[in-house]
């Protein structure tokens, strides 16, 4: 098993991208293109590069570099069966909460390095709904590791034996998927990459860099959800089948709801959403959090 | 050995921090300073627990307070920015120098 | 083995505690200086820290994503992308932080370490879940309490409405030599509540 995890998590995120895209195209469309994700990748590839004046390439170059590996090490602490992650750290939790804030900082990097107005307010904007966001979030993992009594996903995914976690605690799922809202850049939680910015902060990239930053965007889905589903589903529990089918088949779930309440959901402006951020969303992960204490003990 | 090398790392991130919260000008890059030799406490205090203790736990505590304060001094940091400025108008430590006089 | 990544890993640190001071942006020296937090976070995990190591990670990613973003707040060029030097007292502050360094490397190479490596079947975390919320929880609530303290006051300095009228009220901009016309906006005494726009001055 722990010599097919590196392969796993790697495939895992290669056909959870296509299929995030291709779910986006349904959802945004209603048409059942299989293909159409690829064609439009390897398009991008072959366009020609276009350049601003006086940008920081090396970060403009990395950026959707640390994206990508930032959802790959994400989707590494998540177990696959029982008991089996790549990354199987006794502190897994605070692993994904670290890979969650530095996603702040690179969508940042990444509108910042191009020296470009458009791409600068995107990552103002999304600095500054981000940061409240990480503290809902981590308020929601904790909960989730109470009845576990440990931070290792691991161990959360073994407590999930009895009843998931989306029984035990309701709301937590529901304010988890706003987080990935924003982590993945979608929806409601859309303030960096918006059309209202031609693109946000990608509004100067072109070519791979482009197909790159898209790329790790749903590579960053994948691990969200596959994060979600061992959270909140039990992950690789279940009854017949082998454990890494579970966790594909609620990982995919949870990525068609995503994907759903992204395009579903409407935006408010950043004034609004920083107001129902810090007074209404975080005093309500609170109380979940009191809950979720209250009934551990 | 490593507790050597550690304490070595942690002694040039105090001197360089101390150099820069003496030598910026502007309130931001003096708070990277102490940030910085908060840093170097950070990595002594986690040198010393992990080979000086034989893993007694109260190291680690140490450690977690040493974050607490560089959360309050960013915090209270900060808020000195912001009212400095609204006052001011200016990020500067000249700018107010006028206390001294 | 270890010693050779800790190694690495301090002369990282090291390193990138020096550019937040040679860098030319405010933005670069903040992310800079989180890449040397990171080097100490890393070294936390090879040194059987885990939760230390990677709460650094964690808290210095979102401390240093504001510290950037308050950093272009108050500075002249929006971006952050320009060149920037200020530094004043140059001389001594060379000096003190080299007598700093001396003096801590001199204390560390001359005095009798301790050596008691943490053994390696010991469950760091969980003695320290027990140890903060168990032995040490007057420590632990003390910090609480502390950082409830340091949240009011921070919401108290840096809010604008404030028990004497708005905090910006009659304030002036520094002038450009001392003595010299105030540079930059006035702050509008309609009071429309526009105390976002601070970039163009100086």
């Amino acid at each position: 098993m722990s010599a097919t995890l590196p392969l796993l998590v790697l495939l895992t995120l290669a056909a959870g991208a296509w299929l995030a895209a291709w779910l986006d195209r349904l959802i945004a469309t209603g048409r059942i293109e299989p293909l159409a994700p690829l064609r439009v990748g390897a398009a991008l590839l072959l366009r020609q590069r276009v350049t601003t004046e006086a940008p920081d390439a090396m970060n403009w170059r990395l950026a959707p570099a640390w994206y990508l590996a930032l959802a790959a090490v994400g989707l590494s602490v998540v177990p696959f069966a029982p008991g089996a992650a790549l990354i199987d750290s006794p502190v897994g939790i605070v692993v994904w909460g670290s890979c969650e804030a530095l996603t702040v900082v690179t969508v940042f990097l990444h509108g910042w390095s191009p020296n470009a107005p458009f791409p600068l307010i995107g990552a103002y904007r999304y600095a500054a709904i981000g940061l409240p966001v990480m503290l809902p979030s981590m308020f929601v993992l904790i909960a989730a590791a109470l009845p576990a009594e440990s931070l290792s996903l691991v161990a959360v995914v073994e407590s999930q034996r009895e009843a998931w976690n989306l029984v035990r605690q309701p709301l937590g799922l529901p304010l988890f998927l706003l987080v990935g809202l924003t982590l993945t850049l979608r929806g409601p939680f859309d303030y960096a990459d918006g059309e209202d910015l031609a693109g946000g902060t990608s509004a100067e990239d072109s070519g791979p860099g482009r197909a790159l930053w898209q790329l790790a965007r749903l590579a960053m889905l994948v691990a969200f959800s596959a994060m979600a589903a061992a959270v909140f589903l039990g992950g690789p529990l279940g009854p017949w089948l082998p454990g890494p089918v579970w966790l594909w088949l609620k990982t995919a779930g949870i990525m068609a709801l995503t994907v759903a309440a992204g395009h579903w959901l409407a935006r408010t402006t950043p004034g609004r959403m920083l107001t129902l951020l810090w007074v209404g969303l975080l005093p309500l992960s609170f109380l979940h959090l009191a809950i979720a204490g209250a009934l551990a003990l | 050995m490593t507790l050597t090398i550690v304490l070595l790392g942690a002694a040039a991130l105090i001197g360089i921090g101390l150099y820069g919260a003496l030598s910026q000008q502007s309130f931001v890059m003096l708070m990277m300073g102490l940030e910085l030799m908060l840093n170097g406490a950070l990595l002594a205090v986690v040198g010393f627990w992990s080979q000086g203790l034989a893993g007694m736990p109260e190291g680690q505590l140490l450690a977690i307070i040493v974050m607490a304060v560089m959360a309050v001094e960013m915090a209270l940091g900060f808020a000195l920015v912001v009212a400095v400025y609204r006052r001011r108008q200016a990020d500067m430590t000249k700018s107010i120098g006028t206390l001294k006089e | 083995m270890r010693d050779a990544f800790v190694i690495a890993l301090v002369l990282f640190a090291v390193w990138t505690g020096w550019r937040v001071f040679r860098v030319d942006s405010m933005v670069r020296a903040s992310f800079s200086l989180m890449l040397s937090f990171f080097a100490v976070g890393a070294i936390g995990v090879l040194l059987s820290a885990p939760y230390i190591g990677v709460a650094t990670v964690f808290m210095m990613a979102v401390e240093m994503m504001v510290m950037a973003i308050f950093m272009v707040m108050f500075m002249m060029n929006p971006a952050g992308l320009n060149p920037m030097s200020m530094v004043h007292q140059h001389r001594l502050s060379i000096g003190a932080g080299a007598a700093a360094f001396a003096a801590l490397a001199a204390a560390a190479l001359l005095s009798e370490l301790p050596d008691a490596p943490v053994p390696t079947d010991k469950a760091v975390v969980a003695d320290l879940g027990h140890e903060l919320l168990g032995p040490s929880m007057l420590i632990f609530e003390t910090a609480g309490v502390t950082l409830l303290a340091t949240m009011v006051g921070a919401v108290i300095l840096s809010s604008r409405q404030g028990r004497y009228g708005m905090a910006d009220q009659g304030s002036r901009p520094p002038g450009l030599e001392p003595g010299g016309e105030p540079a930059g906006r006035q702050p509008d005494e309609s009071g429309g509540g526009h105390h976002h726009d601070h970039g163009g001055h100086g």
